[in-house]
């Protein structure tokens, strides 16, 4: 989550072809991938989506920085090992459905502005729940500011230490509680400007 | 932990689609239960929770592969009907980051929502009862995880027959699926027993792994109520004679 910045200023300052293709063309990407990955069974089915989804990666020479963003859901399939006990095509067979799907979002939000892809799920889903989508998605870059600055107090008093377990859990929840309260006083204020702006529980992107 | 890690294309498409019909459902009842006017003055608060909350989400507590919801709180801050809305947005935004498939968000929103609305009605019986605002924070956090886990543990019970065909095509094809080396000619479903997914194991790896996460998860949100309590009781509802 942290690297979401550098996906937003690869999606803005990127050159490449996928940059240029449109928003509508790389979305409707997506729910093809994700419909092959729903419906596809075989192993070679999937590593032949993924290689595709590799190439289309190497080919609009995306920052290998974003790349591990691609891996991190394979975090959550940890618990599959245990579930199939251990049958390694189950097992490879649902990594390389997430790493499918994960590649290809990844390539959608490194590529697209993401007012962009707001404007196109404007025109098909409710306005209210694009509007919840855009500010919370405004709302974490304004939360990783503060958990910036957070994080320079709390290694002050301590920080985390396996030593101190309570005293560290204190630490943690003040800083969490202090992240509530700052993000819910930027809230207030980010209401007031918008009030100022019309808001009218629905925003408008550039072009409507 | 009751959050449901599973993939796109895992979950059966029954179970799925059932998933997003009622949260769709559950969205249109709660979208008319909150007044108009008051939606406007909280959608940058919804948002800001629902960011909190994919933050907490975001971060991982080694070894145990816990992380934070904070629905739990954002459920106590925000009513049952707004962080019904955040937890929806939050689910969108986590499975675009591959936490939890796409096609899993209407199960997940319907398994975290239980959560906050059930940990906001907890919060406040406790509250009333016990007087005491940790506490109260405390269990109503820890009751509230274990039975939205639960949910999803039934959620997950639920696909068990679909998991053991997916096991089983490591000989066959699927719907789409490739012909290269098998061998026709032999009839291989006779001799190959049919293998089954071991759901007692991925409960018997959740439940203590949860029981501890819970337990974290209650003292944290706490202490974080204390947190607020001490600067902002407002935002509790409370005034300052109510600790």
């Amino acid at each position: 989550m942290i690297q979401l910045a550098y996906l937003d200023y690869l999606a803005v300052e990127g050159k490449s072809w996928l940059h240029r293709s449109s928003p509508v063309s790389k979305m409707f990407g997506v729910v093809l991938v994700l419909t092959g990955v729903v419906l596809v069974r075989s192993i070679l089915g999937l590593l032949a989506l993924y290689g595709a989804l590799l190439f289309v990666f190497f080919a609009s020479r995306l920052s290998f920085k974003v790349f591990p963003l691609t891996l991190y859901p394979l975090f959550f399939a940890f618990f599959f090992i245990f579930m199939s006990g251990f049958e390694f095509y189950f097992i490879g067979l649902v990594f390389l459905k997430v790493v499918c799907g994960s590649t290809s979002v990844v390539l959608l939000l490194a590529t697209t502005p993401y007012p962009s892809i707001f404007s196109i799920l404007g025109k098909v889903l409710p306005s209210l729940f694009v509007t919840a989508l855009f500010l919370t998605y405004r709302s974490i870059f304004i939360l990783l500011n503060i958990l910036e600055e957070t994080q320079q107090a709390i290694y002050l008093r301590g920080g985390f230490q396996w030593r101190h377990p309570w005293r560290s859990v204190v630490n943690i929840s003040n800083a969490f509680g202090h992240l509530m309260i700052k993000g819910i006083e930027a809230s207030e204020a980010m209401y007031e400007s918008m009030t100022l702006r019309g808001f009218k529980n629905k925003i408008h992107y550039r072009g409507e | 932990m009751s959050h449901i890690h599973f993939p796109d294309g895992i979950l059966p498409t029954w179970l799925w689609v059932s998933g997003f019909v009622i949260a769709i459902l559950v969205w249109v009842v709660f979208f008319r239960l909150i007044q108009r006017e008051d939606l406007g003055k909280r959608l940058p608060l919804l948002g800001m929770m629902a960011a909190a909350m994919v933050l907490g989400a975001a971060v991982e507590i080694l070894p145990i592969a816990y992380h934070v919801n904070l629905t739990v709180i954002s459920g106590m801050l925000l009513g049952p009907s707004l962080v019904y809305l955040a937890t929806f947005v939050v689910n969108v935004l986590l499975a675009l980051f591959g936490h939890g498939g796409i096609t899993v968000i209407g199960l997940n929103t319907l398994v975290l929502s239980l959560e906050g609305i059930l940990g906001y009605y907890l919060f406040r019986l406790f509250r009333r009862v016990l007087k005491r605002l940790v506490v109260a924070s405390f269990l109503a956090t820890f009751l509230a995880l274990l039975v939205s886990t639960c949910a999803m543990i039934g959620i997950v019970s639920l696909g068990t027959t679909h998991y053991g065909e997916l096991l089983d095509h490591g000989d066959e094809n699927g719907i789409i699926g490739f012909e290269l080396g098998k061998d026709k000619g032999h009839d291989k479903e006779a001799v190959r027993p049919k293998k089954e997914v071991n759901f007692g194991r991925f409960i018997a790896v959740v439940l203590p792994l949860g029981f501890i996460g819970w337990i974290l998860e209650g003292i944290i949100t706490s202490l974080m109520m204390r947190y607020i309590y001490r600067l902002r009781p407002d935002l509790l509802g409370m005034g300052s004679q109510e600790a």
